[in-house]
């Protein structure tokens, strides 16, 4: 789903924009005569929402897949731990000897993993390992949850209903069309798509589906809270879904030149509130002192984050991007949506959000952290719009004003309300009648739903891995989104020849900038349809304890903590 | 003397969001029948007897009941006020005001005490900069308008089916007993937050229920419904009880003897000497249903905002405890007079109408 | 007694096989689709087809249902798959009797999901108990011997503007200053009393603190009540005239009369407590059944709930049987038919 709000959310890329504010780097953070560089040391992760998964194949959270990507799953390639944002997004070699050769127009990959890496009961890494977990996302009816790219990517034959006939290593059937598709060859895995996959290297790094599984560990859905590591380090006893759980060192990790691995030990504290952590972070206490975590400060607080606490507060961009975006199937006039996209009155909406710290205005659905970026010129007015253009537009539509909207929106929250009423504002200013229409748990059934009466509603995106590929094409091509009964992630009905045969374009370019450049000309026609309109990018605005020591955070660990990186004090 | 308190009158999940003041007190003053065919010995029922004129004068007298009487008049005229004076553009509880945030804040409020000035007495929302006055005291209307539906409602069930078990007896007692039994055992919060998703796409899909300005009309019939449908057994344990006992009288025999129909009898005779413990029970249970509301919006299971219930206002505050004091303050304040106030007048108007009673 | 007995733990059993049936009806009747929030980020309609068959929500109501039950009798097996069984029995999650279902957001049996979080319920709860009980009998009893004097108004005036306050208010007003700006207790946090009794304690001081002074209001006004209402009562009068001293008259007399509702009441209350508090569990982020209904609600897992209802409705039947029984035995009055 395309909602951060939601428990799915994506990963890509942030970049670290305060300078001011960020502690970054060993220098910020030294004081008190204590080495910031050492091993050594229990950090304590602080958070609200459990991990839905923990099993590699099924994790789809941007927080879960960097931290795990830190800790337990390292994969064939991936991101450095860096504060350089544009470093961030480019990936290392880490299991594989090198970053992978390519050929076949990008449809075949190939990576050779190193001799020496284990598994943490001492075992090798071997290439049927990494076939092993490719194989899982195809049992559908086992693995489910994660990010299922492969099923679409690979090169094996598909039913009437668009799923693979090969279903899984359990019921293993069609096993050989799969055999076919990933072969190996001593220590050489090699990856056959249907489809020119250019930035697959991105897509390891970032998501770790791609990553090695070993049979002999694999129970299933009984395994989806099972860590079986090799990372510098391993679950200490076992996950606890509510609460969290415990990492320790792991003596079988070896030849890592991407991972610090500083704290000896990282404890995980599950369903806390944004508040509560907020509160305990300020008070600086206890093992609080050590305390990192993944949730924004609650705008309520920031009157508390003065002097010595202000220090301990960083702000970095994150991989999110909220939009609205009109109904097409309601809103056909050009004209009114227009008007609708000049009177969005998204300054109101970021003050409700809690201001310049909570969000930063944005140009365009692609987030800047993308390989390929560009502002979208039809969105330059924005963030302040032009109120009377609007209402020229709305008066020159020919339409009866003012012009009743309906404004359905993922509410419930405080928050939620109080930003869906500045949008109100605007566009009622602008000659519309805009009724809101907050939504919980049947957002999703009524923004889905083709035939749903509302004009304008809300969505959020973050890249799955940093390129544009993930963004446009899931949200805006009609063939793969809009069905009878749904319309997938097109939320706004938008169906356009144009966009999607220059999707297909794109998709047949084997090289990664080439692609940009296409989605970029993409991105420019959207927004002459007015297909969304960009509100903001979130920011992250986290705070640490006193002694954590090399607080970074990068586009590499999606704006959360890098726990590659950060240390304790000694 | 005092009956046996009817078991499960008093019990279960209603932990928290719940009314285990006024049922309590009630059990304790008034005669329950067991469902559960434990049958008390002894059954008082006086309430209703005592003429009104001497309770209205034994309330009177009561300092505190009448203090309590005045403040919740004021808010019954403040709800009911409201809606007019938003009509009349006096409270603007959806008017943002920006300008008087401060951005760099967390759109705090600018100024001290919250924002508070002529043009808003109690100051603005952050966020939004809507004025607090205006939210909390439509806030009023919606939150009194919810607990009263959903009272009357009660009643209404409980006293229906309080009646037909008591007069028919029978297997129609056993029934109703067995629905008193089979609604009490069920963990009531687990069940208002569990049932939320599903029950308002019910209500809303499939009987059509409007969803009206902000999606919001089915959201109250869906907690006002939970609320009463969960609400009325104790009252119809209560009126069961008191049937049973007025069943037995003298004028209800006489009335039988004059060939009154059925009908007439219950509603003629028995309603008027059910109205005292029915009015307590009222009193006492509209504050509870005030802070039921207050603790559904924060399991966001509520009438969602940007309709300003108390709830959601007070849910909204509570993060501004540090930050904007007066915001944090103000709503909670108000719920927790609105409790007390309707709690003491029940104990007023129980204690005039009871002249047994002893405190 | 003993067939009375027999007939209510009958009547119970019947009430909770019903009662499966209802939050099975309730919860399908509107439109749910956990499959689709399980299923991914992107997922086509095929994929969320295949993902509503592994939940086992594409069968009708009645037949999961009749699963339910033949599981809580004979136990059951996830997935229900004989082929799967035979080649790959490790991935198959096997469910003992009582089975109250498996839960696929947290990949656990219901019943051990109930189990683990029972004992932080039973904690907050016995502790919440005790300081209410103590509070309320201490308080209430003060207030009707000192009846119309200030000391009574402050006691029932108090008690009164703390039941006033929601829950959620006075809970998080407790964590956000006693706990964290005051730092007077340890952060909260449920510590097994095994483990170490005094953090046990210290742990679950604020959330049961909570609990207790919303219920304490009650307690206060029915102790007050039922003591003065028996101080005035017959036998009482009697023994004053006979010269006993008041304050032999109190503990011997008074007090029995007027605690013997009182615990009936309390009992009841523990059985409800037992079940969950779900908003203070909310508030501490107790993950006690209160806070694994939580979980479940939010992600609408139908086997937790249904599982969670049954719990706690047998907590509260089986409580009403117990002090029908011991109301009968202590109070020559009632009869039991």
């Amino acid at each position: 789903m395309a909602s951060y709000r939601k428990p799915i959310a994506a990963i890509a890329a942030a970049a670290v924009v305060s300078v001011t504010l960020v502690a970054c780097g060993s220098s910020s953070d030294g004081g008190k005569g204590k080495t910031t560089d050492a091993k050594g040391g229990t950090l304590y992760y602080l958070t609200k929402r459990p991990a839905e998964h923990l099993d590699p194949q099924r994790m789809y959270i941007g927080r879960d897949l960097a931290d795990m990507n830190r800790l337990v799953y390292r994969q064939l390639v991936s991101f450095p731990v860096t504060t350089d944002k544009a470093a961030a997004v480019v990936p290392q070699a880490d299991l594989a000897t090198d970053t992978g050769t390519s050929s076949n127009d990008g449809k075949t990959w190939k990576f050779t993993i190193k001799d020496d890496v284990k598994w943490q009961d001492g075992k090798a890494i071997t290439c049927e390992d990494f076939k092993y977990g490719a194989s899982r996302t195809f049992a559908t009816d086992v693995i489910i949850g994660g990010p299922n790219y492969i099923l679409g990517f690979l090169d094996v034959p598909k039913g009437k209903d668009g799923l693979p006939l090969y279903d899984g290593p359990y019921k293993n059937d069609n096993a050989a069309d799969f055999d076919k598709a990933i072969t190996c060859d001593g220590n050489t895995i090699t990856y056959n798509f249907s489809k020119p996959f250019p930035d697959f290297p991105l897509a390891i790094a970032s998501l770790n589906s791609f990553g090695p599984y070993r049979k002999d560990q694999d129970q299933g859905d009984k395994s989806n809270y099972a860590v079986f590591s090799n990372g510098p380090y391993k679950l200490e006893g076992t996950w606890d879904v509510a609460k969290g759980g415990t990492f320790v060192r792991n003596p079988e990790w070896s030849d890592d030149n991407i991972r610090k691995a500083l704290p000896d030990k990282i404890v995980f504290e599950q369903g806390l509130t944004n508040e509560i952590i907020a509160d305990r972070l300020i008070a600086d206490v206890g093992q609080d002192k050590t305390a990192i975590t993944d949730r924004a400060i609650p705008p309520a607080y920031y009157t508390q984050i003065t002097g010595a606490v202000a220090d301990r507060a960083t702000l970095t961009e994150s991989p999110f991007v909220d939009y609205v975006l009109p109904n097409f199937n309601k809103m056909k006039n050009p004209k009114v949506r227009e008007a609708l996209k000049l009177s969005t009155n998204i300054n109101g909406w970021i003050t409700a959000g809690g201001g310049d710290k909570a969000y930063k205005p944005a140009q365009s659905i692609v987030n800047p952290a993308l390989v390929g970026y560009k502002p979208n010129p039809n969105f330059s007015m924005l963030p302040a719009g032009d109120l009377a253009a609007a209402k020229q537009a709305l008066k020159d539509s020919g339409e009866k004003l003012p012009y009743p909207i309906k404004f359905t929106y993922s509410g419930g929250t405080p928050t939620s309300d109080k930003q869906a009423a500045a949008l109100k504002d605007g566009w009622d200013a602008a000659g519309f009648k805009v009724t809101l229409n907050p939504l919980t748990d049947t957002y999703y059934d009524i923004v889905q739903d083709p035939t749903a009466d509302f004009d304008v509603t809300w969505g959020g995106w973050g890249a799955d891995w940093p390129s544009i590929a993930t963004v446009i094409p899931p949200l805006f091509d009609s063939r793969i989104n809009l069905t009878a009964k749904s319309n997938g992630q097109d939320y706004g009905n938008y169906k356009s020849d144009t966009v999607n045969s220059m999707i297909d374009e794109a998709a047949q370019m084997g090289d990664v900038n080439d692609q940009a450049a296409k989605y970029a000309e993409i991105d420019d026609q959207l927004g002459k349809d007015v297909a969304y309109i960009p509100l903001e990018i979130t920011l992250f605005y986290f705070l640490h304890g006193s002694d954590v020591a090399n607080y970074i955070s990068s586009p590499a660990s999606n704006g959360y903590p890098e726990l590659g990186g950060i240390g304790v004090k000694q | 003397m005092r009956a046996i308190l009817a078991p499960a009158a008093v019990s279960t999940g209603k932990i928290e969001v719940n009314m285990s003041l006024s049922a309590s007190d009630l059990s304790s003053h008034e005669a329950q029948h067991d469902a559960d065919s434990l049958e008390p010995v002894g059954t008082s029922g006086i309430a209703g007897l005592s003429p009104t004129k001497l309770a209205l004068r034994r309330f009177r007298r009561d300092k505190l009941s009448m203090i309590s009487f005045s403040i919740v008049v004021l808010y019954v005229v403040a709800a009911i006020a409201a809606p007019l004076l938003v009509k009349l553009k006096v409270l603007k509880p959806n008017t943002p005001h920006s300008d008087l945030l401060d951005v760099n804040q967390g759109g705090i409020p600018l100024g001290k005490f919250g924002g508070i000035t002529w043009h808003h007495p109690l100051g603005i929302e952050p966020g939004l900069g809507r004025d607090v006055l205006s939210r909390l005291w439509l806030g009023i209307t919606y939150s009194l308008g919810i607990a009263l539906s959903a009272t009357i409602l009660a009643v209404l069930i409980g006293t229906v089916l309080g009646i037909v078990s008591g007069f028919v007896g029978g297997i129609v007692d056993s029934v109703v007993g067995r629905i008193i039994d089979l609604t009490l055992s069920f963990p009531q919060t687990l069940m208002l937050l569990a049932l939320s998703g599903t029950m308002v796409g019910f209500l809303g899909g499939t009987l059509h229920i409007p969803k009206g300005e902000n999606g919001n009309t089915v959201q109250a019939v869906y907690v006002i419904l939970v609320l009463a449908l969960f609400g009325w057994p104790p009252i119809a344990r209560l009126v069961r009880g008191q049937v049973l006992s007025i069943r037995e009288r003298e004028f209800i025999e006489a009335a039988r003897a004059l060939g009154a129909s059925k009908w007439r009898i219950y509603f003629k005779e028995i309603v008027p000497n059910l109205w005292a413990p029915l009015l307590v029970y009222f009193t006492l249970t509209m504050p509870a249903y005030v802070s039921a509301e207050a603790a559904l919006a924060y399991l966001q299971v509520s009438v969602k905002p940007p309709t300003p219930t108390l709830g959601n206002v007070l849910t909204d505050s509570i993060a501004y405890s540090v930050s904007d004091f007066e915001f944090f303050f103000f709503p909670a304040a108000l719920i927790a007079i609105i409790v007390v106030s309707f709690n003491l007048l029940g104990d007023g108007l129980r204690d005039a109408l009871d002249p047994k009673s002893t405190n | 007694m003993f067939a009375y007995i027999v007939r209510r733990t009958i009547s119970g059993l019947v009430l909770l096989v019903v009662m499966t049936l209802v939050t099975m009806m309730l919860f399908f009747s509107g439109p749910l689709h956990p499959e689709r929030h399980a299923c991914g980020k992107i997922c086509s309609p095929a994929q969320i087809a295949v993902t509503k068959k592994a939940f086992g929500y594409d069968k009708p109501v009645l037949v999961q249902w009749g699963q339910f039950m033949q599981g809580i009798v004979k136990g059951r097996n996830f997935p229900e798959d004989k082929k799967l069984e035979k080649d790959h029995p490790e991935l198959v999650v096997h469910c003992t009797a009582p089975c109250l279902g498996y839960s696929k957001y947290f990949t656990q049996n219901v019943t051990t999901l109930i189990k683990t979080s029972f004992p932080i319920s039973l904690s907050l709860a016995i502790v919440a108990f005790i300081l209410w009980i103590t509070g309320g009998v201490l308080f209430g009893v003060i207030a009707a011997l000192r009846k119309g004097t200030i000391i009574d108004r402050g006691i029932v005036g108090i008690s009164l503007i703390f039941y006033a306050f929601p829950t959620f208010f006075i809970g998080l007003f407790l964590y956000k200053f006693v706990s964290i700006k005051w730092q007077l207790v340890p952060t909260p946090e449920y510590i097994p009393f095994s483990q170490n009794p005094w953090s046990w304690l210290t742990g679950l001081i604020l959330p049961a603190l909570t609990l207790a002074l919303f219920f304490m209001a009650g307690y206060v006004r029915m102790t007050r009540a039922f003591v003065l209402e028996s101080m005035s009562e017959d036998y009482i009068r009697t023994a004053k005239a006979k010269g006993l001293p008041a304050r032999r008259i109190l503990t011997k007399h008074t007090m029995r009369a007027a605690f013997t509702p009182l615990v009936t009441m309390a009992g009841l209350d523990l059985a409800g407590l037992l079940g969950g508090a779900i908003i203070t569990e909310t508030v501490f982020n107790f993950n006690g059944l209160g806070g694994l209904a939580v979980a479940a609600a939010t992600n609408n897992d139908l086997p937790i709930l249904v599982g969670l209802v049954i719990v706690l409705a047998s907590f509260v039947i089986l409580a009403n049987i117990i002090v029908d029984v011991l109301y009968a035995v202590i109070d020559p009055r009632v009869r039991v038919g």
